[in-house]
């Protein structure tokens, strides 16, 4: 029989453990698993979003809110795995909002800093870090849980469950407004854009508001919103929704309505930097603006059943040191990386799959806003997210205020259908996409 | 309906008066120097800028922000025309090459100095022409309207009437015998970067509070204006004038009656039917194509 290579000797038991000893040490020294923290050092978690251009803003004050989070665990001893303890220490990448970017990101995040843990916006990027996540069996969080499906078993979503929580917007204004009775949505036309949209249609027609127009689609890189406002408009609606649009499209189509003589009710999925909308349009017109995303000074995340750690100290500080950058992600990372920490000191490791073993465990988790259960089973094919309350704010005399706690679960139960309708309409099911 | 019709009759007209600002600048630039100059986006942008530094920053009035804007751009536009396109004139590509890249620089450079997040520019008037009801034009972008039409007469009769303006056409349309003429091109070349990157400057500052000021925000503005001189014709100035109303037109009405997505389709399907029909453009000479 003719022999292949260096085997002359054929395959023996000692050839073949030397082989798989050598193999595995290749293998942890080339990072293509994660490294464990030993004693003492610090634990190293990945920040994997964008932190410059359009989408930097649901990433770069996330990050901000991480290193206040770090420096008040780390005051207090760190994460205690076992005996010991370990600092936290953030490596953040800017992936740019791109997905090849966020691929080299995650290589390097896993190679050559060695992270347990790795946290992202999600979205656009997930594709581009799935494989890499995966053949390193890295735990992942997305802020978008339409990242998930039934193959991403560690990636999750334990934040936001955008878009589903503007449902609690809708139904809490269609209960406090029993008189607005028609809306129409713009929305931009993109991953982020259409599940919400999706939301948006299955949320009013679950309150029995009708659309006065087809959903206005709209490119990203649109830069004048008169038309689209003139349009959206020219029906006399009583409500207008946003849908989920980046900050710098809620700005300038808040402007277009105030310009064109609009009055009726606005909701969106986010308001960031809502004083600068005031300051571009009126007080008076930003009275009563829909969205769902609170300051955390609010006396609301006060409620007992609020999990994220001292919510009105970690405003004032973020923005003593940050100011006028508060947006909707500020605290959303740090309230994964309460979970996370809690999750690890349960397990008694870092290593990313004995985190997420204990993170799931009972099939319930602390989420910011209260007790919620590890969700998604029908709607993304993996119980991967994080589902309880959801806060409705709305902007009273110039500040945002939560006005109540609706339940995600609860409508879902009631409505569920409807959504699954809408979300395989514009083929955005988990089964559906790409 | 009719409101509708006039309302966005009015947001066309608004947009076609910005974008032909700049369509004209960079088809000056193209026109007498031969090149490309793909960085004219940011060119859009730094005068957006200069809103910000003077207005903002600063806290002056608009319109000293606006003349800030003017000169800087304008500046940066001859330091270009030195420093860089001066040394490529007979190499287009390379031009193009070295537009690419100072694109990719005058980004940094705001994203460095300025930061990447949007600015928040506060409006100069909330003032709004009312019409009828359902039909109104902000006086913000009524002053971008005047002062395109203003500019663009100016640049008109400049080209017309001045002796300067007759050198001008005449290295864009030969440069050679221009040369045997005593006209100093190295000279025209300068004063066409200043009045195209002054062009785009002062669109970017009269808009800077009505579109998001970002250090990004010369690509949609680039892509559109390349639609437009292609449309119009590379090299001519009264073809860049009509394609950008005619793009403006069609873009807008098309998403008010559709949707933004369907209108961009359009606007590229515009481009290409053009090019199939007439490729030198609507007005463009067959030995510039």
């Amino acid at each position: 029989m003719r022999r292949f290579g260096n085997f002359a000797g054929g395959f023996s038991r000692r050839r073949l453990l030397a082989g798989a000893n050598a193999l595995s040490v290749s293998l942890l020294s080339s990072g293509l698993f994660p490294r464990l923290a030993r004693s003492g050092e610090p634990i190293k978690i990945g920040f994997l979003a964008p932190l410059t251009g359009e989408v930097a803003a649901w990433g770069k004050p996330g990050l901000d809110g991480c290193l206040i989070w770090a420096e008040w665990v780390n005051a207090l001893g760190g994460v205690k795995l076992g005996d010991e303890r370990h600092n936290i220490e953030f490596v953040a990448y800017d992936n740019e909002y791109d997905p090849g970017k966020a691929r080299t990101g995650a290589a390097k995040l896993i190679r050559e800093d060695g992270v347990q843990f790795i946290m992202m916006l999600g979205g656009d990027t997930w594709p581009g870090v799935q494989p890499v996540a995966e053949r390193a069996g890295m735990l992942v969080s997305t802020l978008l849980p339409s990242d998930l499906t039934p193959d991403t078993t560690m990636l999750i979503a334990p934040a936001e469950v955008h878009p589903i929580y503007n449902v609690t917007g809708v139904e809490w204004m269609a209960e406090t407004f029993p008189d607005l009775k028609n809306a129409v949505i713009c929305a931009q036309d993109d991953a982020l854009g259409l599940p919400s949209l999706a939301t948006y249609l299955a949320a009013f027609e679950a309150e029995g508001i009708e659309l006065r127009q087809e959903p206005l689609l709209f490119d990203p890189a649109t830069t004048d919103f008169a038309p689209i406002v003139t349009r959206l408009i020219s029906s006399n609606p009583d409500i207008v929704s946003l849908d989920t649009c980046y900050s710098d499209y809620v700005h300038p189509i808040c402007e277009q309505l105030f310009q064109q003589g609009y009055d009726g009710k606005v909701i969106s999925c986010t308001a960031d930097f809502y004083d600068q909308i005031i300051a571009k349009t009126s007080k008076e017109f930003m009275e009563g603006f829909i969205f769902q995303f609170p300051d955390f000074d609010d006396p609301a995340l006060n409620d007992p059943n609020v999990n994220f750690k001292d919510p009105n100290d970690f405003f004032r500080e973020y923005n003593r040191r940050y100011p006028g950058e508060w947006g909707a992600v500020s605290w959303e990372y740090a309230s994964i990386m309460d979970l996370w920490k809690d999750a690890a000191e349960k397990a008694g490791s870092a290593e990313p799959e004995a985190v997420l073993v204990a993170m799931k465990s009972g099939g319930k988790g602390a989420h910011a806003f209260g007790e919620a259960d590890w969700w998604g089973e029908e709607l993304f094919g993996i119980d991967n997210a994080l589902v309880g309350n959801w806060p409705v704010v709305v902007i009273e005399d110039g500040k945002a205020r939560v006005k109540a706690y609706k339940s995600i679960p609860d409508w879902y139960g009631r409505h569920g259908d409807l959504l699954i309708k809408h979300m395989e309409d514009l083929g955005q099911m988990y089964y559906q996409r790409g | 309906m009719p409101e509708l019709l006039l309302q966005t009759f009015l947001n066309a007209t608004y947009a076609a008066s910005y974008i032909a600002l700049v369509a004209v600048g960079l088809v000056l630039i193209f026109g007498v120097m031969g090149v490309i100059n793909f960085a004219h986006g940011e060119l859009y942008m730094l005068g957006a800028y200069g809103v910000v530094a003077v207005y903002v920053g600063a806290q002056q009035s608009f319109l000293l922000a606006v003349a800030v804007g003017l000169i800087f751009v304008g500046t940066v536009g001859l330091l270009m025309e030195c420093a860089l396109f001066r040394q490529l004139r007979d190499n287009p590509l390379s031009g193009l090459v070295a537009s690419i890249g100072l694109l990719l620089i005058l980004q940094a450079l705001a994203a460095i100095f300025f930061g990447v997040r949007m600015e928040h520019i506060p409006p100069v008037t909330q003032e709004v022409l009312r019409f009828s009801d359902g039909v109104s034009l902000p006086l913000q972008r009524f002053f971008v309207i005047v002062a395109a039409v203003v500019l663009l007469a100016g640049l008109w009769m400049f080209l017309k009437y001045t002796r300067f303006g007759w050198a001008l056409r005449a290295s864009a349309e030969d440069r050679e015998a221009a040369q045997l003429q005593g006209i100093s091109v190295a000279r025209i070349a300068q004063l066409a970067m200043v009045i195209g990157a002054g062009l785009a400057g002062i669109a970017g500052a009269l808009t800077a509070p009505l579109v998001r000021v970002y250090p990004y925000m010369g690509h949609s503005v680039i892509v559109t204006v390349f639609i437009v001189i292609i449309v119009g014709g590379v090299g001519s100035l009264e073809g860049a004038v009509i394609a950008a109303i005619v793009y403006a037109f069609v873009h807008t009405f098309v998403t008010t009656f559709f949707d933004g997505v369907v209108a961009d389709i359009v606007g590229l399907l515009l481009m290409l039917i053009v090019l199939v029909i007439r490729p030198t453009g609507l007005f463009g000479a067959r030995d510039r194509a």
